[in-house]
């Protein structure tokens, strides 16, 4: 039977719009509509699909029918001896799984044999053989448990077990089949780089378990071969007694044995040489190259170890248990060839074996830690566990999460305004993932080896570098020398001793400053910022989450498990979110290629801002200050911002010395001001560079400016995004605020209580443009006067209002610089900033709004940013704005056309005009790469008092 | 059966379908659960031709066979298709297995059915497996039938294996890729009108966006249709282009059910015959772009298209069970009605809903200068903005409805909220949550939607 591809149309589209019918068959009937009668010739339900199936009513109710809570990872076990068994789950969480029948679930997964290759002896083959199958990846599920699952098969060898093989796979269970389905590639390298890290760890062992056995073997040899020889001598020549056939007899036996095992060595020992047949397998060249020279190495040792007429020649002193044969000159050179070259240490005892073994039921089988080996099987477990902390959540948070990312990755121009350092991002993911072996690029790390042959990030670890606890590379360091690890002669003793003292130290390290400065510095930035956001909440804070709204927040984790991705125990100093292996892979191999790097965006150099510049960019890249009056600067208002302006505006009365809180009169004295706060602080008023150091100094928990960006983790930043919905939703002035930061206007948040100002600062820091990747332009506390370079350095300043001399001259650097800045008054609920009208920012600061929750509101603020920074973008990029279009054309002109784009084009008005041109002179400065040669601008427009 | 294969035994049948190009299906397999002799392959198809890899016949039922076991614990509802996965490297190949259960000569039985695929073709083929997916189901759901009535399946079955073939084959020759170039799109245009009007442009891509990103372009001429199709692409993710066909210089494709953007050629006589059937069986809405006469008319939205499809679907379930004839197997020419469903033919509407996402954009990407990188950074920005804002949509009703627990009462606040007032707006950033949360505009929409369409019914039966 041969079917053509015949064409199927059936009805058609003339001229587009109308589709014909030529066959309409019509079965109608006359009955009431919605009055169904049941008649023979209705379609049975089961036949048929739901007209309105329970997604309609509930999209999120897909996954309900799941009798686990979350998804999870199973490893299970063909055991030969019990079954199919569940052996672990991660999380190792009971609740987790609920009532899911982990035992019917193994059972279901694993009661096929999906290799399915021969094992044991092939026909015409004496030796047994050791099947080397590549591993398998199934998606199923049980529609009716609501359970799906991407399964990973792989088998272990395993001396013991029958045909040397004990079948496992890796499961990840999930709820959403859909989830599984598009992330299937994902799964599948992460689980091939776990099952290959423990498969690597099993030849190793296996290996170790085959020496153990051949020298067992040809202790056993020796021994029969010597009672052999008595028996020989003590009775008469050419007559045999039965135990004399007996003993010949075991003693054939036990060398055939000798040369299987010896042959499975041969075969576990090529296993790298042959080839791979899954294009997905995850293989790392250096553990390939290092497994077959230590291979080579064996081989060699054990060519010696397998002559058992040697053997028997040598002779065997002592009884069994009674250790090495070294009373033979030829033994000691082997032994001393072993020292030498593999370091090996004699601390494995022959054993005598028996002639009958154990039957099969009656032997315990190696658990997976055993078989494995404990350093691989941990690398192997953290794999997992960091497979599933990535893979948890919703999927549409895990799918957009990707494609954002891909996205930014397009336009790197202008992620510096509000993005995540998507270069950061690439340093965290070569930092905390191990793309292709989970053990030896750690020992690379730690005693320098060979290089590697994947390079696994852009630089190699610092060897000085304090490990990390979380870090599962960092409790391997050093435990292994190789694959196979004969290297060590670790035959019994496990390198896991010097992985305790690994983690032991690590431990002792956590938390501590490394002595890379810059890391220090971000670490203690980071510190300083996590401890901010994550204080308990103030009572009397009206930035504080209401008890509700915590309860919510506590809610909205289960919602968003994939972006917040870690868990609550998890440590707030590393940024959880969860990195695609798949990316990360994909860099690795555009890098292997020798690609250089696309972070910049090749465009036009020769457009506009290269030929000539922004007009309204500063000149120089040395200048100073770049003061703008009105957004319209020219060569000589440069020059005046060279010089502090002495025109003072009048300062409010509350910003005088020791000006009082109205809740907290003292409260300005109360601040955990350290011993030496107040006298460098005095310092600072004389240094005003220095200011940041008399901050740091001057309070333990102001010990650095905020961190932000790369530094700052999603959880953190939503939390900061709910401190920063309270406000819009409490301060009518809200706006203007956020005009100020998004302008370019220096806002200061002036509050006597510490913790209330960091907040808020780390609220309004969401909005400011370029904060920098560790968040320099912001400082989150200062307790000293600050001066018109601060003004430069930093956009966003929490200051704390102290009734003293340093307060005094505090609040007279802020009358002094009034003309520059915004003063968000804390204590007093006003800001003092000059009227905004626009409605670029409307939406994203209504204090009407509906949306309830940070993480909701942070998705907001971040569609509304986005919007803006490509906005400013097209303006930066838009030739004609900014070159004369004719020779007769002068600035003012190219000025006119651009406040006209602004206006008419974007329908923007005087303020909101002024954020594009901020973000744009950002942009420009960025690309120019002249970010050093920051500007603050300024206008004569009254400020005004903005009251609750 | 092919020569130089051991015969199986008992001897299983065998169809070659010719298939135009290179198909990478290997095989398609129609196995049951035989409760004497265990699994049992029925049928295999193998496209004639060129194929990347050889299978034996003996391996294939192999395979086949390895398909249905495990599944004696089967334990799913009466009706369920189960959906199994498989990349076996051991044998270098992929497997589809749809398990159901079906009558075969009065016992129930478990049946799988099954595609094959070479394992090299992975990447290929996961963006389309949804795609093959939804089809297959359907054509076991109208199996189940025929089984039931004790009829031969595979008639049945080859009504989908074999477009299936086709639809690999030309996905393998004129996918769109992973990565366009812009220069090969209306976008790289000096100015906004030089390809195709501005008000078309901006109608058809904001109605592309309007309907999902499922749109089929039709025109006399394959360069024009294909920039049209790249042009709609970039609006895509990547595994959505790869899920998007460019249309064939000589002949036309036929219109294939489940691809995001296909470009198809008009005959000679200036006309394309697009099937009523398929095309409402598409997952979402989709948009027809005329070019040669510049129109854009687009399918209604998500939860009026999903509730069209699955009355439509449940009519032709219906028709089939009315058979009585195992010849007379309704051909999808017909188009199938019932005494509560008349299909609306005139599925193709005009695009009512303005927005100003698309606009804006149409209007300032050509400020940029072209032929750099500045335009496809813009778009860059632009899809952002447009995923974010779908992801906040999501979140906000997400938060509303503690999870669709509640019912979603503030659409107005919604709109207000995140700046969604104007219609075509809401339409494009819906159609984005739609993709990430199915069943959205049902939930949103559907109450409403449902008595709109009864009472119209009622009105229609007077």
């Amino acid at each position: 039977m041969t079917y053509s591809s015949a064409a199927v149309s059936h009805a058609s589209l003339s001229y587009n719009t109308m589709i014909g019918s030529p066959d309409v068959v019509a079965f109608t009937k006359e009955d009431d509509y919605g009055q169904t009668n049941p008649e023979p010739w209705d379609l049975p339900e089961e036949f048929s699909i739901p007209l309105h199936p329970l997604a309609d009513s509930n999209p999120w109710a897909k996954t309900s029918y799941a009798k686990f809570t979350k998804d999870f990872i199973l490893i299970s076990e063909f055991s030969e001896q019990v079954g199919p068994q569940p052996l672990l789950t991660i999380p190792d969480d009971p609740k987790i799984c609920g009532t899911f029948d982990l035992n019917y679930f193994s059972l279901r997964i694993m009661s096929v044999d999906y290799q399915a290759s021969f094992v044991g002896h092939p026909p015409g083959s004496g030796y047994p053989r050791l099947s080397f199958v590549e591993d398998s990846r199934v998606v199923l599920g049980d529609s009716k448990e609501g359970a799906f699952a991407y399964v990973h098969h792989f088998t272990l060898y395993d001396l013991e077990a029958r045909g040397f093989v004990r079948p496992f796979c890796m499961a990840y269970v999930a709820a959403d089949e859909r989830k599984i389905m598009l992330q299937f590639q994902e799964l599948s390298l992460r689980f091939s780089q776990a099952s290959e890290c423990l498969k690597a760890g099993n030849r190793r062992a296996f290996a170790k378990e085959l020496q153990r056995k051949l020298q067992d073997l040809e202790y056993t040899h020796s021994v029969l071969q010597r009672e052999e020889g008595l028996q020989r001598e003590a009775g008469p020549q050419c007559v045999y007694s039965a135990h004399t056939v007996e003993k010949a007899n075991e003693l054939a036996n036990v060398e055939k044995c000798i040369y299987e095992h010896r042959d499975l060595l041969k075969q576990i020992c090529s296993y790298h040489r042959r080839p791979r047949r899954d294009p997905q397998a995850v293989t790392c060249q250096k553990c390939m190259t290092e497994c077959l020279n230590e291979c080579e190495m064996l081989l060699d040792k054990y060519a010696k170890l397998a002559e058992p007429v040697r053997y028997l020649e040598k002779g065997c002193k002592g009884g069994p248990g009674q250790g090495q044969l070294d009373d033979n000159g030829d033994e000691g050179e082997v032994d001393e060839e072993e020292d030498d070259g593999v370091k090996r240490r004699p601390s494995y005892t022959p054993q005598l074996i028996k002639a009958k073994s154990a039957k099969c039921f009656d032997k315990r089988l190696k658990n997976l830690r055993e078989l494995c080996e404990e350093t691989f099987y941990e690398a192997a477990v953290e794999l997992l566990k960091e497979a599933e902390r990535s893979f948890r959540g919703d999927l549409c948070y895990l799918y957009t999460r990707c494609l954002d990312k891909s996205l930014r990755r397009k336009q790197t121009v202008v992620n510096f305004l509000f993005e995540e350092e998507l270069s950061d991002d690439a340093e965290s993911e070569t930092g905390t993932l191990r793309p292709f072996c989970a053990v030896n690029h750690s020992i690379d790390n730690h005693v320098h080896l060979n290089p590697p042959y994947i390079v696994l990030g852009p630089e190699a670890l610092d060897p000085s570098r304090p490990l990390d606890p979380l870090d599962p590379v960092s409790e391997t360091t050093a435990a292994q020398g190789g694959e196979l690890g004969l290297g060590e002669g670790h035959l019994e003793s496990s390198p896991s001793d010097q992985t305790l003292e690994t983690q032991e130290s690590s431990e002792e390290t956590k938390g501590s400053f490394s002595s890379d400065k810059s890391g220090a510095d971000q670490a203690e930035k980071h510190e300083s910022l996590a401890s901010m956001i994550s204080e308990g909440p103030d009572p009397d804070s009206d930035l504080t989450p209401e008890p509700d709204q915590s309860a919510d927040l506590g809610r909205e984790s289960s919602s968003e498990e994939v972006e917040t991705t870690a868990g609550e125990d998890e440590s707030e100093g590393q940024d959880q979110t969860p990195v695609s292996l798949l990316e990360v892979v994909s860099e690795l191999s555009e890098r292997d290629t020798g690609s250089e790097s696309k972070l910049l965006v090749p465009i036009d150099t020769a457009c506009c801002i290269a030929q000539e510049r922004f007009l309204y960019e500063a000149p120089t890249p040395d200048a100073v200050l770049c003061l703008r009056q009105n957004s319209h600067p020219t060569p000589s208002q440069i020059l005046v911002v060279n010089q502090e302006p002495h025109a003072l505006l009048p300062v409010q009365d509350e910003y005088t010395v020791g000006s009082p809180c109205p809740e907290s009169p003292v409260a300005g004295l109360e601040l955990p001001v350290g011993l030496l706060g107040d006298a460098i602080s005095r310092t600072s008023v004389e240094e005003g560079s220095d200011c940041t150091m008399s901050a740091s100094t001057g309070s333990d928990r102001a010990a650095s400016p905020l961190s932000y960006g790369g530094s700052l983790t999603l959880r953190q930043r939503k939390k900061a995004a709910q401190s920063a919905l309270k406000f819009v939703r409490q301060y009518p002035f809200a706006l203007q605020a956020l005009w100020c930061l998004l302008s370019g206007r220096t806002l200061v948040v002036l509050g006597s209580e510490e913790g209330r100002v960091r907040r808020l600062v780390a609220a309004l820091a969401l909005f400011l443009p370029s904060p920098g990747k560790c968040g320099e332009r912001i400082q989150a506390w200062l307790t000293c006067p600050f001066t018109l370079t601060d003004l430069q350095r930093w956009k966003l300043i929490g200051l704390q209002r102290v009734a003293s001399p340093v307060g005094s001259s505090m609040l007279y650097s802020l009358s002094r610089y009034s003309r520059y800045i915004s003063i968000l008054d804390v204590d007093m609920k006003t800001l003092r900033c000059p009227p905004y009208r626009g409605q670029l920012l409307a939406n994203v600061a209504d204090h009407r709004t509906f949306i309830r929750r940070g993480s909701t509101y942070f998705l907001h603020v971040q569609s509304t940013l986005c919007r803006l920074a490509a906005k400013a973008f097209l303006l930066t990029f838009t030739h004609h704005l900014h070159l004369p279009v004719s020779p007769a054309e002068g600035p003012d002109d190219v000025e006119a056309r651009r406040r006209s784009f602004l206006q008419e084009q974007l329908g923007l008005d005087e303020e909101d005009g002024q954020i594009l041109l901020y973000l744009s002179q950002l942009i420009a400065q960025q690309y120019l790469q002249a970010a050093n040669s920051s500007s603050f601008g300024f206008n004569y427009t009254s400020s005004i008092l903005y009251k609750i | 059966m092919s020569s130089g294969c051991p015969p199986q035994s008992p001897a299983v049948a065998k169809s070659e379908v010719a298939v135009e190009g290179e198909c990478p299906l290997l095989a398609a397999t129609f196995a049951y659960w035989d409760n004497i002799l265990g699994p049992r392959v029925r049928h295999i198809w193998v496209p004639k031709g060129d194929q990347l890899m050889f299978l034996s016949d003996g391996e294939v039922t192999f395979l086949a066979n390895h398909t249905l076991n495990g599944e004696i614990l089967r334990s799913a509802e009466c009706g369920a298709v189960d959906v199994k996965f498989f990349v076996l490297a051991e044998k270098g190949v992929i497997i589809v297995s749809l398990i159901f259960d079906g009558e075969l000569k009065g016992d129930k039985n478990t049946c799988a059915l099954s595609i094959i695929l070479p394992q090299t073709e992975l990447a290929f083929y996961l963006p389309l497996h949804t795609i093959c997916v939804e089809r297959l189901k359907h054509v076991i759901r109208k199996g189940r039938i025929w089984m039931q009535k004790g009829y031969n399946i595979i008639s049945v079955l080859s009504l989908e294996i074999v477009p299936i073939m086709e639809l690999l084959a030309s996905m393998k020759s004129h996918s769109v890729p992973e990565d366009i170039d812009i220069k090969d799109t209306v976008l790289n245009d000096d100015d906004i009108g030089d390809s195709c009007h501005e008000d078309f442009l901006h109608k058809a891509i904001s109605s592309h966006l309007q309907t999902c990103g499922c749109s089929i372009v039709v025109g006399s001429n394959p360069d024009k249709v294909n920039k049209i199709v790249q042009t709609l692409c970039l609006f895509l993710t990547p595994a959505e282009r790869k899920s998007s066909r460019l249309c064939r210089a000589n002949s036309s494709f036929k219109y294939d059910t489940g691809l995001f953007v296909q470009g198809l050629l008009k005959d000679s006589t200036g006309s394309f015959v697009l099937p009523f059937r398929q095309v409402l069986y598409s997952p979402y809405p989709t948009t027809h772009i005329d070019i040669d006469i510049n129109t854009v008319k687009q399918m209604p939205p998500c939860h009026e298209h999903t509730y069209n499809q699955r009355r439509y679907m449940r009519s032709e379930l219906s028709a089939l069970w009315k058979t009585d004839s195992e010849e007379d197997i309704p051909p999808d020419t017909i188009i199938h009605t019932d005494e509560t469903f008349t299909p609306d033919l005139n599925i193709f509407q005009d695009v009512t809903h303005k927005d100003t996402l698309v606009q804006c954009f149409i209007n300032e990407v050509f400020m940029l200068k072209p032929g750099l990188s500045l335009r496809s950074s813009y778009l860059a920005q632009f899809l952002l903005l447009l995923h974010r804002k779908a992801l906040t949509l999501l979140k906000y009703i997400e938060d509303e409805t503690q999870k669709g627990k509640k019912p979603f009462r503030s659409l107005r606040n919604l709109k207000t909220d995140l700046d969604l007032t104007t219609e075509g707006d809401l339409n494009i950033i819906m159609a984005f949550a739609e993709k990430l949360k199915a069943g959205l505009h049902s939930f949103v929409f559907g109450k409403s939607f449902y008595t709109s369409v009864q009472e119209r019914d009622a009105l229609m039966s007077f």
